[in-house]
């Protein structure tokens, strides 16, 4: 695609990652600008709660682009049992879509944010689609 | 429980955190619009992202429409659901006292909240540029459906404005202003439930 920046990488990312509460910002890296520097897209998944037509219109969303040659990874939050990413629900409306759900990194709250910015950071920048998916779509 | 401070949320334009969505051909930035990012975050707005209705109508490997393309029976039941989706979660925002505001994406004839295109006579093979469209006065269809979604459910309009990603030439500097003006006339508003629309 000539004169498109599109980085085709994506990240699924919690509402309480995207926005975290003032308690908690200071816990956790800023994601959204390791996203940026690392090129990714952003899909936020909503705050918790049932959402259960929103979560069918991600998951047609997460489908057309791993379809189309996209790498798309989700970012959870270590810890809780619901880690914002509505994973139980999730999963099966992406398999029902012929999805496989994407690799999964977790931030570990309350740990050395920089290390954790690093590690986030070094994830993003080494995940992709392999070579031959890449040329296949990217053209 | 105590109802806690009333938030400033925005809600924002799909292909605004990421421009994958966009358009072959139509993406200026790798994932997120740093610009309007930076300027919601700095002024403590929490970002609420809207489904791209395009990519899930048409998928990721449409080409460029203008308005009148996608105004048929079918792209408006899809944004009907679509805004059904997400309706909830904004009515949630307005209930609790929460200021929200709409950032679209002008010149768009989905996500358009000041400027749509228009090209009432395009269709069959795209030949851009020679095919040029026209920029014109009002909202694309998503937002239109979204807004009466939001009016069946007796919320007030929401102020809003738009990033002029799908202007043609985009001038970063001078939207950027634009949009801090838009947001700076709102300092304050917290919990006003609303506001006057943006025309």
């Amino acid at each position: 695609m000539s004169g498109d920046a599109r980085g085709w990488r994506i990240a699924l990312i919690p509402d309480t990652v995207l926005n975290p509460q003032q308690q908690s910002a200071g816990s956790l890296p800023d994601v959204l600008c390791v996203l940026e520097a690392n090129g990714y897209g952003v899909l936020q998944l909503p705050s918790a709660g049932a959402h259960r037509l929103l979560l069918a219109v991600i998951a047609d969303q997460v489908a057309e682009y791993a379809h189309h040659g996209y790498a798309v990874v989700a970012i959870g939050l270590r810890g809780p049992s619901e880690n914002g990413l509505h994973w139980r629900r999730l999963v099966p409306l992406l398999r029902r879509r012929g999805v496989v759900p994407p690799v999964r990194h977790f931030i570990r709250p309350h740990r050395d944010v920089e290390g954790e910015s690093r590690r986030l950071s070094a994830f993003l920048a080494d995940y992709d689609l392999p070579q031959e998916e890449q040329r296949r779509w990217r053209v | 429980m105590p109802q806690s401070e009333p938030r400033k949320v925005a809600l924002i334009a799909n292909c605004l955190l990421n421009q994958n969505a966009k358009v072959c051909e139509g993406a200026h930035y790798r994932g997120v619009v740093t610009p309007v990012v930076e300027a919601l975050r700095n002024r403590g707005y929490l970002l609420q992202q809207l489904p791209c209705p395009e990519l899930a109508f048409a998928g990721v490997r449409r080409r460029w429409a203008v308005y009148e393309q996608y105004d048929t029976p079918a792209y408006r039941d899809h944004c009907r659901r679509l805004a059904q989706a997400v309706a909830p979660l904004i009515e949630g925002y307005l209930r609790r006292g929460d200021e929200v505001i709409l950032i679209g994406l002008d010149g768009s004839p989905s996500t358009g909240v000041r400027f749509t295109s228009s090209r009432p006579d395009w269709g069959g093979r795209p030949n851009r540029p020679e095919d040029d469209w026209e920029v014109v006065r009002g909202r694309g269809i998503w937002i239109e459906e979204l807004e009466a979604e939001l009016a069946r459910r007796g919320l007030p309009p929401l102020p809003a404005t738009g990033w002029a990603l799908d202007m043609g030439r985009l001038d970063e500097a001078a939207s950027r202003a634009e949009l801090e003006e838009f947001l700076d006339s709102r300092t304050g508003t917290a919990g006003s439930r609303g506001g006057e629309p943006a025309s």
